[in-house]
């Protein structure tokens, strides 16, 4: 900068010491006089050229740091005159009454207004200065480390008037500009524009200690800790006095005002840190009382299917850290508490069914079990609407809405069963009433449900079984659907469980090219024909879920063992090595019966076509007891008694039984109904079959699946052994439940003893030295 | 030299949409300069500053300033300077310099000041 003086010695002053200080002084006077016409807005008398040459001259001649003090004398001087003479007299009549006083806060928005003159002729006079300073700006005040003039007039600004030492302009304003808020906060209108004229003045007024603005050390806090007291006493107010859509409604509309407010007049700094108090105030500390609340809160929303107000209030909740926390634990509850409810109602139903199915109800069962899942697929819609509609497909609240499901569905223990009987009830009558498409869809939904089920063995035993019995019934509506269905599981559970399902379907097909070579066999045959038309559905034994290594007890009638002979011949001799038993059991038989009023053809199981047929040899009236009947025919007992109850207590009764009643006891008589009347001539004989297990079978099929877990469990841990060769015991367990849960939740205890039979049976043994380690042997 | 700066010297010299009048010098030695208060501005926060609306003189729909303490002479090296961009101080008396060198600093012309600092 000592280059910017002038070049030595080329060009001095005038060396004239006393004509310099009287200079000086002119200069200064004449300055100091047109800041003060600048101040009375009288700038048009003065000449611009001559002001800045004065204060060129005097910077010129090292008086800088005099002319610069000197100037912030006068504006000093200036701003104490306008704050006494304007400032002062506006103040609103009492600070804190005033809204008492002026309800409108008009003292208030008037003090503004004479801020916001007071401020614009501040700015305007100090860029006069600025420009008439310019060389001071630019040569003086760089060099002194001073601030510029124009910021140095925004400095005295702060601390003559805003922050006055003499009078409380500062209390006066934050309290009118809190006043001004709150007033707009209770939806009075104020001006803005003074209100923002101030809130502009103090974002450009600078705090010297903390460099920050003098908006944000003087006013903010205090704006946001007034706010915080006022949606304290809001929130407390709103919960008491309105339900949970209308509270949500009023927070909405709260954050929605407030932004506008950040927006319209305050800082953007600012929107962050009052939407937190917003936040905080009417949404987190109401949470559970707003989801609690009684007969409007979440779980109402959810009954009544406000699906508006759950979006609104996942929508808001979402702003707050617990929120959607809150809101999925309850909701979750909500279902596990229905959930619980549809199990009760089935559960209370069953029980009160057991008498009844076998007394011949035979529907009920099945109905409780489709009416079970139908009920958890509609729930399962409900949800899946609130998730698609309210909840913008959170994928958190899907998770634990799954969970809830999940747990809910396996508290039902029959779950597995339910679910495949209601698949067995939709392949049956599927097609009546539904499209295509439609059972395509239920079948879809059911699968989702089997997910949820923790024990997919037991449901595969179950789908085996209703599987099984519609194939040998020929109770399938559509074959396309059942291998859909076939499809889906396999996605689901993979191919070991599905290539047993078609190997059932490949039996049917076959057998029934079978059959028709064994009527060409009988046409070209010299032996005698069968005097009955056999149909035989040949079951490898693998594939099929009943144990049929074995026949069961049953007399036939010696035509039908005859034709069964005849049958087995044939079969064995394009078959050598193979075994066939009867299953008689699953059999059914189509006769003819004589009545009084006319003939019907009897379409009954194979076990009451030989009940049936001991009749032919009684006269009229005479009747065969039960023990006579169970002696011939050596069936088993429980099957005896069922097949009973269909001839004789169901919807048609083809005998008639001494004494009457729904139950079969020993002792009882049973006689041939010759007057037995139907108007269809073709009759279906149903077995009365509960169609939900009845407790015995519960158990067997229980015994079945823990036998054949043992096995999966067992070729499990040989697998994994296989694999690694050395294992420790824990890191063997955790790997067995990886691999095994997907089916069932195998209990260690349960691994631990499949492993002792292991090593038992030599394919491990405990390594030497630590018997925690099991070695794999080859 | 070239085409803008060439067809901005003849703007100054020749042009009649001038709307600044400037009374340059003292006395005897005085002249007027026409010129443009769009350049000025452009190119001067000096006289950005002196045709601002709180301080612009109007007469006859014409802007009057007047710079006394600047000798003609070098008042025109200046607005040439302003105007093109451009300045030749060959052949220049060194009186003319200093006065150059004293008006730029004076007018807060920078480039020009350190330019006639190093003549």
């Amino acid at each position: 900068m000592s280059s910017r003086k002038q070049p030595k010695g080329k060009i001095r002053p005038p060396k004239k010491p006393n004509s310099a200080d009287a200079q000086f002084n002119d200069n200064w006077d004449r300055l100091a006089q047109a800041i003060r016409e600048i101040h009375k807005k009288n700038a048009s008398i003065l000449s611009f050229e001559e002001l800045y040459r004065n204060a060129y001259n005097m910077v010129l001649h090292k008086n800088g740091d005099k002319l610069y003090n000197g100037v912030r004398e006068v504006i000093t001087q200036h701003l104490e005159e306008v704050a006494v003479s304007q400032v002062v007299p506006a103040f609103p009549l009492s600070g804190a009454s005033s809204s008492q006083t002026n309800p409108n806060g008009a003292g208030g928005a008037n003090f503004l207004k004479v801020l916001k003159t007071v401020w614009e002729d501040h700015t305007t006079c100090m860029l006069m200065i600025r420009d008439i300073l310019m060389y001071m700006d630019r040569v003086y005040a760089k060099t002194a480390n001073v601030p510029l003039v124009y910021d140095l007039g925004l400095d005295l600004f702060r601390d003559t008037i805003v922050r006055s030492q003499n009078y409380p302009i500062q209390n006066h304003l934050l309290e009118v500009l809190l006043q001004q808020i709150k007033l707009e906060r209770e939806n009075e209108i104020i001006d803005r524009t003074n209100v923002k004229a101030s809130i502009d003045m103090l974002l450009e007024l600078t705090d010297a200690s903390t460099k920050d603005t003098v908006y944000a050390t003087d006013f903010e806090n205090k704006f946001l800790e007034t706010s915080s007291e006022y949606y304290r006493v809001e929130g407390q107010m709103l919960v008491g006095e309105y339900d949970a859509p209308e509270y949500m409604k009023k927070v909405d509309k709260r954050l929605n005002e407030e932004e506008q407010r950040v927006r319209h007049y305050l800082s953007q700094t600012t929107e962050p840190k009052i939407r937190n108090i917003v936040e905080e105030e009417l949404i987190s500390k109401h949470l559970k009382t707003v989801i609690e609340m009684e007969n409007s809160g979440l779980i109402p929303m959810l009954r009544n299917e406000k699906m508006d107000d759950l979006g609104r209030m996942y929508k808001l909740f979402g702003r707050v850290v617990k929120g959607h926390d809150e809101m999925k634990s309850a909701i979750s509850d909500y279902i596990r508490e229905l959930g619980k409810a549809i199990n009760e109602t089935v559960t209370s139903n069953t029980t009160a069914e057991g008498g009844n199915a076998a007394s011949g109800d035979k529907q009920t069962g099945a109905t409780v079990a489709v009416r079970w899942v139908q009920e958890v697929l509609d729930l399962k819609d409900k949800f899946d609407k609130v998730q698609n509609l309210a909840l913008s497909n959170d994928k958190a609240f899907q998770t634990s809405f799954n969970e809830a499901f999940e747990y809910f569905i396996n508290k039902n223990s029959k779950s597995p069963e339910f679910i495949s009987l209601f698949i067995d009830d939709n392949l049956k009558k599927g097609l009546k009433g539904k499209t295509e498409e439609e059972v395509d869809s239920v079948l879809d939904k059911t699968i989702t449900l089997f997910r949820f089920i923790g024990e997919k063995d037991v449901f595969e035993r179950y789908y085996k079984q209703h599987l099984a019995k519609r194939l040998l019934l020929g109770r399938s509506v559509s074959d396309d659907a059942e291998r859909g269905m076939i499809g889906k599981l396999k996605v689901e559970c993979g191919y070991q469980f599905t290539t047993k399902l078609e190997g059932m379907f490949n039996d049917m097909r076959i057998s029934s090219d079978t059959m028709t070579d064994f009527k060409e066999y009988l046409d070209k045959s010299v032996l005698e024909k069968p005097k009955l038309d056999l149909s035989v559905t040949v079951l490898t034994s693998t594939f099929w879920p009943m144990n049929l290594s074995a026949s069961p007890r049953c007399n036939l009638p010696p035509e039908l063992t005859k034709a069964c002979g005849t049958f087995q011949n044939f079969y064995l001799g394009r078959h050598s090595g193979r075994r066939l038993t009867w299953q008689s059991n699953m059999g059914t038989a189509d006769i003819r019966g004589s009545f009084k009023a006319r003939k019907h053809e009897l379409n009954v199981s194979t076990y009451q076509m030989v009940i049936l047929l001991m009749f032919n040899d009684k006269q009229d009236g005479e009747s065969l007891s039960y023990e006579q009947i169970k002696g011939e025919s050596d069936i088993p007992e429980a099957d005896l008694k069922r097949n009973l109850q269909s001839l004789a207590c169901a919807k048609y009764k083809i005998l008639v039984k001494e004494p009457k009643g729904k139950e079969i006891n020993p002792g009882d008589q049973f006689n041939f109904n010759n007057d037995f009347t139907a108007p269809l001539q073709r009759i279906k004989i149903q077995t009365v079959a509960s169609k939900v297990e009845s407790e015995g079978e519960r158990k067997e099929t229980r015994e079945k699946v823990e036998e054949a877990r043992k096995h999966q469990t067992e070729a499990a841990i040989v697998r994994i052994m296989k694999d690694r060769k050395t294992m420790e015991h824990n890191l063997l367990i955790a790997e067995v439940v990886k691999q095994l849960q997907s089916r069932f939740m195998p209990n260690p205890a349960l691994i631990k003893k499949r492993i002792e039979a292991l090593i038992e049976r030599e394919y491990l043994e405990r390594a030497t030295g630590d018997r925690r380690v099991y070695n794999y042997l080859a | 030299h070239s085409g803008l700066s060439k067809d901005l010297s003849l703007i100054l010299n020749d042009s009649d949409d001038f709307n600044v009048i400037i009374q340059v010098g003292e006395n005897r030695n005085a002249k007027e300069f026409k010129a443009h208060s769009v350049i000025l501005r452009a190119r001067s926060p000096y006289f950005r500053s002196a045709f601002s609306s709180e301080w612009i003189t109007i007469k006859n729909n014409m802007i009057i300033f007047n710079k006394p303490n600047i000798s003609p002479t070098v008042f025109e090296m200046i607005l040439k300077y302003i105007y093109t961009g451009e300045l030749n101080l060959i052949n220049k008396p060194g009186e003319d310099i200093l006065g150059l060198l004293v008006a730029s600093d004076e007018l807060l012309l920078e480039e020009l000041f350190n330019y006639s600092q190093n003549c």
